[in-house]
Protein backbone atom coordinates (compact mmCIF):
# COMPACT_ATOMS: atom_id res chain seq x y z
CA UNK A 1 0.00 0.00 0.00
CA UNK A 2 1.42 3.40 -1.01
CA UNK A 3 1.60 6.21 1.53
CA UNK A 4 -1.17 8.04 -0.34
CA UNK A 5 -3.40 4.95 -0.27
CA UNK A 6 -2.72 4.47 3.44
CA UNK A 7 -3.70 8.08 4.12
CA UNK A 8 -6.84 7.68 1.97
CA UNK A 9 -7.68 4.51 3.94
CA UNK A 10 -7.67 6.40 7.25
CA UNK A 11 -9.61 9.29 5.77
CA UNK A 12 -12.26 6.93 4.36
CA UNK A 13 -12.77 5.37 7.80
CA UNK A 14 -13.21 8.75 9.46
CA UNK A 15 -15.53 10.05 6.75
CA UNK A 16 -17.60 6.85 6.91
CA UNK A 17 -18.07 7.22 10.67
CA UNK A 18 -18.95 10.90 10.28
CA UNK A 19 -21.64 10.11 7.67
CA UNK A 20 -23.19 7.34 9.75
CA UNK A 21 -23.23 9.49 12.91
CA UNK A 22 -24.81 12.47 11.10
CA UNK A 23 -27.43 10.24 9.50
CA UNK A 24 -28.53 8.83 12.85
CA UNK A 25 -28.58 12.30 14.42
CA UNK A 26 -30.75 13.63 11.59
CA UNK A 27 -33.12 10.63 11.81
CA UNK A 28 -33.48 11.19 15.57
CA UNK A 29 -34.32 14.87 15.11
CA UNK A 30 -36.81 14.09 12.33
CA UNK A 31 -38.49 11.45 14.51
CA UNK A 32 -38.98 14.09 17.23
CA UNK A 33 -40.54 16.39 14.62
CA UNK A 34 -42.87 13.69 13.29
CA UNK A 35 -43.94 12.65 16.82
CA UNK A 36 -44.72 16.31 17.60
CA UNK A 37 -46.67 16.48 14.33
CA UNK A 38 -48.76 13.52 15.46
CA UNK A 39 -49.31 15.02 18.94
CA UNK A 40 -50.42 18.33 17.41
CA UNK A 41 -52.68 16.53 14.92
CA UNK A 42 -50.84 17.92 11.89
CA UNK A 43 -51.42 16.01 8.63
CA UNK A 44 -48.58 15.77 6.11
CA UNK A 45 -50.99 17.11 3.51
CA UNK A 46 -51.86 20.23 5.53
CA UNK A 47 -49.17 22.17 3.67
CA UNK A 48 -46.14 23.27 5.64
CA UNK A 49 -44.54 26.72 5.84
CA UNK A 50 -41.80 27.83 3.45
CA UNK A 51 -38.23 27.56 4.67
CA UNK A 52 -37.22 30.49 6.88
CA UNK A 53 -33.85 30.04 8.54
CA UNK A 54 -34.37 32.91 10.98
CA UNK A 55 -37.61 31.45 12.36
CA UNK A 56 -36.17 28.03 13.23
CA UNK A 57 -34.68 28.85 16.69
CA UNK A 58 -37.97 30.22 17.99
CA UNK A 59 -39.88 27.27 16.49
CA UNK A 60 -37.56 24.82 18.24
CA UNK A 61 -37.78 26.76 21.52
CA UNK A 62 -41.58 26.58 21.26
CA UNK A 63 -41.42 22.81 20.58
CA UNK A 64 -43.20 23.38 17.27
CA UNK A 65 -42.92 20.28 15.04
CA UNK A 66 -41.88 22.34 12.04
CA UNK A 67 -38.77 23.61 13.89
CA UNK A 68 -37.50 20.09 14.54
CA UNK A 69 -38.39 19.01 11.01
CA UNK A 70 -36.37 21.89 9.52
CA UNK A 71 -33.37 21.14 11.77
CA UNK A 72 -33.59 17.44 10.83
CA UNK A 73 -33.87 18.21 7.11
CA UNK A 74 -30.93 20.63 7.31
CA UNK A 75 -28.94 17.93 9.08
CA UNK A 76 -29.77 15.45 6.29
CA UNK A 77 -28.74 17.86 3.54
CA UNK A 78 -25.59 18.97 5.35
CA UNK A 79 -24.31 15.42 6.08
CA UNK A 80 -22.61 14.92 2.69
CA UNK A 81 -21.40 18.53 2.75
CA UNK A 82 -19.84 17.92 6.18
CA UNK A 83 -18.13 14.86 4.72
CA UNK A 84 -16.56 17.05 2.01
CA UNK A 85 -15.44 19.61 4.63
CA UNK A 86 -13.96 16.77 6.68
CA UNK A 87 -12.20 15.37 3.63
CA UNK A 88 -10.77 18.82 2.85
CA UNK A 89 -9.37 19.18 6.37
CA UNK A 90 -8.03 15.61 6.47
CA UNK A 91 -6.46 15.96 3.03
CA UNK A 92 -4.88 19.31 3.91
CA UNK A 93 -3.26 17.73 6.98
CA UNK A 94 -1.87 14.85 4.92
CA UNK A 95 -0.70 17.14 2.10
CA UNK A 96 -3.06 15.68 -0.52
CA UNK A 97 -3.43 18.83 -2.60
CA UNK A 98 -5.65 17.22 -5.25
CA UNK A 99 -8.37 16.27 -2.78
CA UNK A 100 -8.16 19.68 -1.09
CA UNK A 101 -8.67 21.45 -4.43
CA UNK A 102 -11.52 19.12 -5.39
CA UNK A 103 -13.22 19.51 -1.99
CA UNK A 104 -12.98 23.31 -2.12
CA UNK A 105 -14.36 23.30 -5.68
CA UNK A 106 -17.31 21.13 -4.56
CA UNK A 107 -18.04 23.50 -1.67
CA UNK A 108 -17.92 26.43 -4.09
CA UNK A 109 -20.49 24.72 -6.33
CA UNK A 110 -22.76 24.22 -3.29
CA UNK A 111 -22.28 27.89 -2.34
CA UNK A 112 -23.22 28.97 -5.88
CA UNK A 113 -26.32 26.73 -5.68
CA UNK A 114 -27.40 28.42 -2.43
CA UNK A 115 -26.70 31.90 -3.84
CA UNK A 116 -28.59 31.11 -7.06
CA UNK A 117 -31.60 29.88 -5.10
CA UNK A 118 -31.56 32.90 -2.79
CA UNK A 119 -31.38 35.34 -5.68
CA UNK A 120 -34.10 33.53 -7.65
CA UNK A 121 -36.31 33.16 -4.57
CA UNK A 122 -36.13 36.83 -3.53
CA UNK B 1 -46.77 8.76 4.15
CA UNK B 2 -44.31 7.05 6.48
CA UNK B 3 -45.69 3.70 5.24
CA UNK B 4 -45.39 4.73 1.60
CA UNK B 5 -41.84 5.92 2.16
CA UNK B 6 -41.05 2.64 3.95
CA UNK B 7 -42.42 0.62 1.02
CA UNK B 8 -40.31 2.66 -1.40
CA UNK B 9 -37.29 2.13 0.85
CA UNK B 10 -37.79 -1.66 1.09
CA UNK B 11 -38.27 -2.13 -2.66
CA UNK B 12 -35.47 0.28 -3.51
CA UNK B 13 -33.09 -1.52 -1.20
CA UNK B 14 -34.08 -5.02 -2.40
CA UNK B 15 -33.77 -4.07 -6.04
CA UNK B 16 -30.71 -1.85 -5.78
CA UNK B 17 -32.61 1.25 -6.83
CA UNK B 18 -32.47 4.66 -5.24
CA UNK B 19 -35.70 5.67 -3.57
CA UNK B 20 -36.28 8.56 -5.99
CA UNK B 21 -37.62 6.39 -8.79
CA UNK B 22 -40.37 5.27 -6.40
CA UNK B 23 -40.92 8.29 -4.16
CA UNK B 24 -41.73 10.80 -6.90
CA UNK B 25 -44.57 8.67 -8.39
CA UNK B 26 -45.78 7.85 -4.86
CA UNK B 27 -46.08 11.51 -3.91
CA UNK B 28 -47.45 12.76 -7.22
CA UNK B 29 -49.78 9.94 -8.24
CA UNK B 30 -50.56 8.68 -4.72
CA UNK B 31 -50.81 11.91 -2.70
CA UNK B 32 -51.45 14.46 -5.44
CA UNK B 33 -48.39 16.61 -4.76
CA UNK B 34 -47.02 18.87 -7.52
CA UNK B 35 -44.16 17.17 -9.32
CA UNK B 36 -41.52 19.77 -8.38
CA UNK B 37 -42.40 19.50 -4.69
CA UNK B 38 -42.20 15.69 -4.92
CA UNK B 39 -38.76 15.99 -6.52
CA UNK B 40 -37.54 18.18 -3.62
CA UNK B 41 -38.82 15.70 -1.01
CA UNK B 42 -37.35 12.80 -2.96
CA UNK B 43 -33.92 14.44 -3.01
CA UNK B 44 -33.94 14.66 0.81
CA UNK B 45 -34.87 10.96 1.10
CA UNK B 46 -32.20 10.01 -1.42
CA UNK B 47 -29.54 11.89 0.58
CA UNK B 48 -30.58 10.15 3.78
CA UNK B 49 -30.37 6.61 2.41
CA UNK B 50 -27.20 7.27 0.45
CA UNK B 51 -25.42 8.81 3.45
CA UNK B 52 -26.10 5.78 5.62
CA UNK B 53 -25.02 3.34 2.91
CA UNK B 54 -22.00 5.41 1.83
CA UNK B 55 -20.81 5.60 5.44
CA UNK B 56 -20.76 1.81 5.67
CA UNK B 57 -19.08 1.47 2.26
CA UNK B 58 -16.37 3.95 3.28
CA UNK B 59 -15.72 2.20 6.58
CA UNK B 60 -15.34 -1.10 4.72
CA UNK B 61 -13.11 0.59 2.09
CA UNK B 62 -15.30 -0.57 -0.79
CA UNK B 63 -15.91 2.95 -2.14
CA UNK B 64 -13.13 4.86 -3.90
CA UNK B 65 -13.15 8.22 -2.08
CA UNK B 66 -10.67 9.93 -4.43
CA UNK B 67 -12.53 8.91 -7.58
CA UNK B 68 -15.90 9.64 -5.99
CA UNK B 69 -14.93 13.13 -4.88
CA UNK B 70 -13.38 13.92 -8.25
CA UNK B 71 -16.50 12.87 -10.15
CA UNK B 72 -18.93 14.39 -7.68
CA UNK B 73 -17.47 17.80 -8.46
CA UNK B 74 -19.03 17.31 -11.89
CA UNK B 75 -22.26 15.66 -10.71
CA UNK B 76 -22.71 18.61 -8.31
CA UNK B 77 -22.12 21.03 -11.21
CA UNK B 78 -24.71 19.11 -13.23
CA UNK B 79 -27.09 19.26 -10.26
CA UNK B 80 -26.64 23.02 -10.06
CA UNK B 81 -27.53 23.31 -13.74
CA UNK B 82 -30.45 20.85 -13.45
CA UNK B 83 -31.77 22.47 -10.27
CA UNK B 84 -31.90 25.81 -12.06
CA UNK B 85 -33.46 24.39 -15.23
CA UNK B 86 -36.14 22.53 -13.22
CA UNK B 87 -37.81 25.82 -12.28
CA UNK B 88 -38.02 26.90 -15.91
CA UNK B 89 -39.73 23.75 -17.11
CA UNK B 90 -43.43 22.98 -17.09
CA UNK B 91 -44.61 20.17 -14.79
CA UNK B 92 -45.77 18.24 -17.84
CA UNK B 93 -42.28 18.26 -19.35
CA UNK B 94 -40.89 16.89 -16.10
CA UNK B 95 -43.64 14.24 -15.96
CA UNK B 96 -42.78 13.21 -19.52
CA UNK B 97 -39.07 12.97 -18.64
CA UNK B 98 -39.91 10.94 -15.53
CA UNK B 99 -42.04 8.54 -17.58
CA UNK B 100 -39.02 8.06 -19.86
CA UNK B 101 -36.80 7.41 -16.85
CA UNK B 102 -39.18 4.78 -15.44
CA UNK B 103 -39.35 3.00 -18.79
CA UNK B 104 -35.54 3.09 -19.03
CA UNK B 105 -35.15 1.61 -15.52
CA UNK B 106 -37.74 -1.09 -16.27
CA UNK B 107 -35.98 -2.11 -19.48
CA UNK B 108 -32.57 -2.01 -17.75
CA UNK B 109 -33.90 -4.33 -15.03
CA UNK B 110 -35.20 -6.77 -17.62
CA UNK B 111 -31.90 -6.70 -19.47
CA UNK B 112 -29.86 -7.10 -16.29
CA UNK B 113 -31.58 -10.46 -15.70
CA UNK B 114 -29.69 -11.86 -18.65
CA UNK B 115 -26.46 -9.99 -18.00
CA UNK B 116 -26.46 -10.85 -14.28
CA UNK B 117 -24.74 -14.18 -14.66
CA UNK B 118 -22.00 -12.75 -16.79
CA UNK B 119 -21.20 -9.90 -14.44
CA UNK B 120 -21.83 -11.44 -11.04
CA UNK B 121 -18.23 -12.42 -10.49
CA UNK B 122 -16.75 -9.49 -12.34
CA UNK B 123 -14.57 -7.66 -9.88
CA UNK B 124 -11.78 -6.77 -12.23
CA UNK B 125 -13.51 -4.07 -14.23
CA UNK B 126 -13.87 -3.93 -17.97
CA UNK B 127 -11.40 -1.35 -19.19
CA UNK B 128 -8.93 -2.52 -21.75
CA UNK B 129 -5.68 -3.08 -19.83
CA UNK B 130 -3.80 -1.57 -22.74
CA UNK B 131 -5.65 1.72 -22.31
CA UNK B 132 -3.39 4.40 -20.95
CA UNK B 133 -4.30 5.38 -17.40
CA UNK B 134 -6.40 8.52 -17.45
CA UNK B 135 -4.55 9.96 -14.52
CA UNK B 136 -0.84 10.20 -14.06
CA UNK B 137 0.27 7.79 -11.38
CA UNK B 138 3.78 9.10 -10.83
CA UNK B 139 4.62 10.03 -7.27
CA UNK B 140 4.20 13.72 -6.69
CA UNK B 141 1.56 14.10 -9.37
CA UNK B 142 -0.92 16.83 -8.47
CA UNK B 143 -3.85 14.71 -9.51
CA UNK B 144 -2.60 11.55 -7.87
CA UNK B 145 -4.02 8.15 -8.52
CA UNK B 146 -7.75 7.67 -8.86
CA UNK B 147 -7.40 3.95 -9.45
CA UNK B 148 -7.73 1.30 -6.77
CA UNK B 149 -6.29 -2.09 -5.95
CA UNK B 150 -6.64 -4.41 -8.96
CA UNK B 151 -8.07 -1.91 -11.42
CA UNK B 152 -7.15 1.20 -13.34
CA UNK B 153 -9.57 4.01 -14.02
CA UNK B 154 -9.87 4.86 -17.72
CA UNK B 155 -11.71 7.31 -19.98
CA UNK B 156 -11.95 10.05 -17.39
CA UNK B 157 -13.19 12.63 -19.91
CA UNK B 158 -16.23 10.49 -20.73
CA UNK B 159 -16.72 9.99 -17.02
CA UNK B 160 -16.72 13.75 -16.45
CA UNK B 161 -19.32 14.39 -19.18
CA UNK B 162 -21.48 11.48 -17.98
CA UNK B 163 -21.26 12.75 -14.40
CA UNK B 164 -22.56 16.17 -15.42
CA UNK B 165 -25.45 14.42 -17.19
CA UNK B 166 -26.16 12.30 -14.10
CA UNK B 167 -26.22 15.45 -11.97
CA UNK B 168 -28.70 17.18 -14.28
CA UNK B 169 -30.98 14.12 -14.30
CA UNK B 170 -30.78 13.87 -10.52
CA UNK B 171 -31.80 17.49 -9.99
CA UNK B 172 -34.59 17.42 -12.56
CA UNK B 173 -36.16 14.14 -11.50
CA UNK B 174 -35.27 13.78 -7.81
CA UNK B 175 -33.25 10.62 -8.26
CA UNK B 176 -29.82 9.64 -7.02
CA UNK B 177 -28.58 9.01 -10.54
CA UNK B 178 -27.07 5.62 -9.75
CA UNK B 179 -28.73 4.20 -12.87
CA UNK B 180 -26.38 6.42 -14.87
CA UNK B 181 -23.29 6.52 -12.64
CA UNK B 182 -22.87 2.81 -11.99
CA UNK B 183 -22.86 1.75 -15.68
CA UNK B 184 -20.69 4.78 -16.48
CA UNK B 185 -18.03 3.85 -13.95
CA UNK B 186 -18.23 0.11 -14.49
CA UNK B 187 -18.66 -0.26 -18.23
CA UNK B 188 -16.93 2.90 -19.45
CA UNK B 189 -14.28 3.68 -16.86
CA UNK B 190 -13.38 0.12 -15.89
CA UNK B 191 -14.25 0.32 -12.22
CA UNK B 192 -15.30 -3.03 -10.66
CA UNK B 193 -19.07 -3.26 -10.16
CA UNK B 194 -18.94 -3.41 -6.35
CA UNK B 195 -16.64 -0.38 -6.19
CA UNK B 196 -18.76 1.46 -8.79
CA UNK B 197 -21.94 0.82 -6.78
CA UNK B 198 -20.33 1.95 -3.51
CA UNK B 199 -18.69 5.00 -5.08
CA UNK B 200 -21.95 5.97 -6.81
CA UNK B 201 -23.67 5.83 -3.42
CA UNK B 202 -21.05 8.15 -2.01
CA UNK B 203 -21.50 10.62 -4.88
CA UNK B 204 -25.30 10.64 -4.60
CA UNK B 205 -25.18 12.59 -1.33
CA UNK B 206 -23.35 15.62 -2.71
CA UNK B 207 -25.17 15.46 -6.04
CA UNK B 208 -28.56 15.53 -4.34
CA UNK B 209 -27.43 18.11 -1.75
CA UNK B 210 -26.40 20.56 -4.48
CA UNK B 211 -29.91 20.50 -5.94
CA UNK B 212 -31.75 20.02 -2.62
CA UNK B 213 -30.47 23.40 -1.36
CA UNK B 214 -31.97 25.01 -4.47
CA UNK B 215 -35.36 23.36 -3.85
CA UNK B 216 -35.13 24.23 -0.14
CA UNK B 217 -34.35 27.92 -0.55
CA UNK B 218 -36.96 28.26 -3.30
CA UNK B 219 -39.65 26.90 -0.99
CA UNK B 220 -40.26 23.61 -2.80
CA UNK B 221 -39.61 21.33 0.18
CA UNK B 222 -42.59 20.87 2.50
CA UNK B 223 -41.31 19.83 5.95
CA UNK B 224 -44.58 18.06 6.80
CA UNK B 225 -44.16 15.81 3.76
CA UNK B 226 -40.36 15.50 3.72
CA UNK B 227 -39.97 14.51 7.38
CA UNK B 228 -42.32 11.50 7.46
CA UNK B 229 -41.28 10.37 3.97
CA UNK B 230 -37.55 10.49 4.77
CA UNK B 231 -38.04 8.53 7.99
CA UNK B 232 -40.15 5.94 6.15
CA UNK B 233 -37.57 5.54 3.40
CA UNK B 234 -34.76 5.20 5.94
CA UNK B 235 -36.64 2.52 7.92
CA UNK B 236 -37.64 0.71 4.71
CA UNK B 237 -34.10 0.74 3.31
CA UNK B 238 -32.76 -0.64 6.61
CA UNK B 239 -35.38 -3.40 6.60
CA UNK B 240 -34.80 -4.13 2.91
CA UNK B 241 -31.08 -4.70 3.40
CA UNK B 242 -31.92 -7.35 6.04
CA UNK B 243 -34.58 -9.05 3.89
CA UNK B 244 -32.48 -9.22 0.75
CA UNK B 245 -31.24 -12.77 1.25
CA UNK B 246 -34.73 -14.12 2.12
CA UNK B 247 -36.57 -12.88 -0.95
CA UNK B 248 -36.67 -14.37 -4.44
CA UNK B 249 -35.39 -11.32 -6.27
CA UNK B 250 -36.15 -12.71 -9.75
CA UNK B 251 -39.89 -12.81 -9.07
CA UNK B 252 -39.78 -9.50 -7.24
CA UNK B 253 -37.89 -7.90 -10.12
CA UNK B 254 -40.42 -9.06 -12.72
CA UNK B 255 -43.28 -7.81 -10.57
CA UNK B 256 -41.51 -4.55 -10.13
CA UNK B 257 -40.88 -4.10 -13.85
CA UNK B 258 -44.65 -4.36 -14.35
CA UNK B 259 -45.22 -1.73 -11.62
CA UNK B 260 -42.62 0.57 -13.18
CA UNK B 261 -44.18 0.29 -16.64
CA UNK B 262 -47.66 0.94 -15.24
CA UNK B 263 -46.33 3.98 -13.34
CA UNK B 264 -44.56 5.21 -16.48
CA UNK B 265 -47.89 5.05 -18.30
CA UNK B 266 -49.59 7.03 -15.52
CA UNK B 267 -46.85 9.66 -15.66
CA UNK B 268 -47.19 9.83 -19.41
CA UNK B 269 -50.94 10.38 -19.06
CA UNK B 270 -50.24 13.14 -16.52
CA UNK B 271 -47.88 14.74 -19.02
CA UNK B 272 -50.36 14.80 -21.91
CA UNK B 273 -53.48 15.78 -19.94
Amino acid sequence: MTRQNAVSHGLETRMGRLLIALTYVSVAILVVGVVLMAIDGVSPLDGGPKFDLGAIPSQVAAFAPVGFLWVGLLAVISAPISRVVGAAIGSARSGDRWLVVVAIAILLVIAVAVATALVAGS
Amino acid sequence: MVGGGAAAGVFGSLLGLGGGVLIVPLLTLGFGLPLREAVGVSLVSVIMTSSAAAGVYLERHVANLRLGMTLELFTATGALIGGSIAFLLDDRVLAFAFAGLLAYVAISMLRSRTAETATADDVEGTADPSDPPAIATAAGSIVGDLSGPGYRVGRLKVGVVGSIGAGIASALLGIGGGTIKVPLMHLVMGVPIRVATATSNLMIGITASASAVIYLFRGEIDPFVAGPTAIGVFMGATLGSRLAHRVDLRVLRLLFVAVLLYTALQMLLRAVR
